[in-house]
């Protein structure tokens, strides 16, 4: 493998990341304060379909983006006030928050179908070198930096923020605490219930996100079912990650190469000789074989998925 | 789960029906379809004669089979979320088998018997990952669904795709060793889910194996002291729930598509959905199922008469599942 292929890989592998990482960060938050959002899957997919029927019907990807944003957070605002305040299942309320979400796009494509909205105009959608051409050419930063989404280079600064944010503010504190020890925090005086509905919103804003950039930017259309189970790798990455930022988003990074990877080799000549699923597979069974791999510490926040009541 | 495991109260479950129906109507509504005409509808289609009712209880049949293995896999306190993936599995093994099999019903038995094998050993690699590293079940058994709906697709674009096919799909099953069709389309395999049904109730309910199960997902320290072996227990169960689900992916192939196709259709996750309506008891299992397939066949009428899409089914079996959650929630919430 040569150094100029190795270049574009780690270019593609970035591409390939940023949704999860998106998606990830918000859940990792939320998974810290003691939620364990199942339905991401949902949310991610209602994001790609709000952002999708916003940009085919006005072209703006500023506008796609936020509805999907605001899909999202919608979505993710019923689901915590059913797990945060009445104290149902996570897990169980997830599943039918992705039932819903599954069942609502496909009526609504349905209805988009009905009425034409099923391409995205020419140009829309966020053009991929966003400093205007600039510096593309550039050897490592062009495809690294200059050649990337934006979003992309935003979903980093978020990561190294939200890092940060963990680990050394008072709001990271109290997040941490609320997973961990939501008596303690009560006790406080942190109003547990309310911080955690917060926390589950911000995940749905940014599994919003997530979804927006799938069918805007990425493939500027929309197929239902489009997420793909990303929702759920997007979970073992953040429990792969033992819910530090750094390990999840390196854990990014590597499903990403492996993606790029098998896109690269189904592309190759002779590779048709294998089955197309079996490139596939490739991400997942890395997963499977690196969890089953690292040793086992501590399992993550101690009220993870428990209800709280005062 | 404390609230879905007890009995005797079912007031919050048909609430909780009763609140997201409304909930949908009102969804209908704002449409600009006539309420009751979609509800008289749909329950013509589901319902209304006994044809109709012989399409509905061929689509409860997979249902009954996924509820039972997530109301069995519920109770034992493992969230077994790998059904969807176990049930193609089931399927896939199970039509290989049959296909390799002189045509006859001993084919179509064996065939059955590898596909719950094969729901099994799918399960069965989650459960050694959590046994012997940590891997937790809900995790690995998300990845393996994707790993099975790919391995499916594979096999049936290779060894399996029928010969001098160019679409990926396997061979039809000789008549022979399909499902007897009792009222067409209703096949041999309802009295299978009806039987399955009666024979886990029996086992949860009267038999010591199915007290040590409960009493495991119930309160797992507890059973420890109790002497219950609890890690051995809930694996069981797990790996029952995945012979359950692998056989509700053969039955199915057996007596309704008699082959398997790239992207064939699961009951995994409706399974869990059936399993939670049913408050997680085997018998109430039949009753939920029926629900669900209604809800689907009536969706599917109310897409050709009224030109509504049918996925507003699956919106309906979500939100049934919603309300199911939010009432049981709220009705423990009383209690204590």
């Amino acid at each position: 493998m040569n150094e100029a292929l190795l270049v574009v890989l780690l270019a593609q592998a970035m591409v390939a990341a940023t949704p999860l990482l998106l998606a990830g960060l918000g859940e990792l938050v939320a998974e810290r304060s003691g939620v364990l959002n199942i339905g991401i899957e949902g949310l991610i997919l209602a994001g790609c379909l709000a952002g999708f029927a916003t940009g085919a019907a006005t072209g703006e990807p500023w506008l796609a983006l936020a509805a999907g944003m605001v899909a999202g957070g919608f979505l993710a605002l019923a689901y915590g006030l059913m797990t945060v305040y009445v104290g149902c299942d996570q897990i169980v309320s997830g599943l039918a928050l992705n039932l819903i979400v599954i069942g609502g796009t496909g009526t609504a494509w349905s209805v988009m179908q009905h009425h034409d909205l099923t391409t995205m105009p020419a140009g829309s959608g966020f053009a991929r070198s966003w400093f205007g051409g600039w510096g593309v050419d550039l050897p490592l930063l062009g495809p690294w930096i200059f050649n990337q989404y934006g979003i992309t280079l935003v979903a980093i600064a978020a990561a190294a923020a939200a890092s940060w944010m963990l680990a050394r503010t008072r709001l990271g504190l109290i997040v941490r605490a609320l997973g961990d020890a939501p008596d303690a925090c009560a006790a406080a005086g942190v109003p547990v219930r309310r911080w955690r509905l917060l926390a589950v919103i911000a995940a749905g804003l940014a599994a919003g996100a997530a979804g927006a950039f799938l069918s805007t930017m990425r493939t500027n259309s929309f197929v239902p079912l489009m997420s793909g189970g990303l929702g759920f790798v997007v979970l073992a990455l953040v429990m792969f990650g033992r819910w530090r930022v750094g390990w999840m988003a390196a854990g990014c990074l590597m499903f990403g190469l492996a993606d790029a990877l098998q896109q690269h080799l189904q592309s190759q000549a002779g590779a048709n000789r294998v089955p197309y699923q079996l490139w596939q597979v490739f991400p997942y069974a890395i997963a499977l074989v690196v969890l089953a791999l690292v040793r086992r510490g501590r399992a993550g926040p101690r009220a993870l998925a428990q209800p709280w009541s005062p | 789960m404390p609230d879905l495991r007890r009995f005797g109260d079912e007031w919050p479950a048909v609430a909780a029906v009763a609140g997201a129906g409304l909930l949908l109507l009102c969804g209908l509504c704002i449409a600009g379809v006539d309420p009751v005409a979609a509800v008289e509808t749909a329950w013509r289609g589901a319902f209304g004669s006994w044809s109709r009712l012989a399409i509905t209880a061929t689509a409860a049949v997979p249902l009954v089979l996924c509820g039972l293995a997530a109301a069995l896999a519920f109770r034992c306190g493992t969230l077994n979320i790998g059904l969807e993936g176990q049930c193609l599995i089931g399927m896939v093994s199970g039509v290989a088998t049959m296909l390799a099999l002189p045509a006859g019903p001993l084919s179509c038995l064996i065939g059955l018997m590898v596909g719950a094998a094969g729901g099994a050993l799918w399960c069965g690699f989650a459960v050694v990952l959590e046994r012997w590293r940590g891997v937790p079940l809900v995790l690995s058994t998300i990845l393996l669904n994707t790993v099975a709906v790919l391995l499916l697709g594979a096999l049936v674009q290779g060894p399996l795709q029928a010969p001098g096919s160019a679409a990926p799909e396997t061979a039809t099953i000789p008549e022979a060793s399909r499902l007897a069709i009792l009222a067409s389309p209703l096949h041999l395999g309802v009295v299978l889910a009806v039987l399955a049904a009666i024979v886990s109730y029996v086992v949860q309910w009267r038999t010591v194996l199915g007290f040590e199960l409960t009493v495991a997902g119930l309160n797992p320290e507890a059973a420890r002291f109790a002497g219950i072996q609890v890690a051995r227990r809930t694996a069981e169960a797990a790996l029952a729930s995945g012979a359950l689900a692998g056989l509700a992916g053969a039955v199915q192939a057996a007596g309704v598509t008699w082959f398997v196709s790239d992207g064939a259709r699961s009951w995994g996750y409706a399974g869990i959905a059936v399993a939670l309506l049913a408050r997680l008891h085997p018998l109430a299992v039949l009753v939920a199922a029926m629900f669900f397939a209604g809800l689907e066949v009536g969706a599917n009428t109310l897409e050709r008469r009224m030109e509504v899409p049918h996925d507003i089914g699956v919106v309906a079996q979500g939100l049934m599942v919603a309300a199911v959650l939010i009432a049981g929630a709220l009705a423990t919430r009383k209690h204590t």
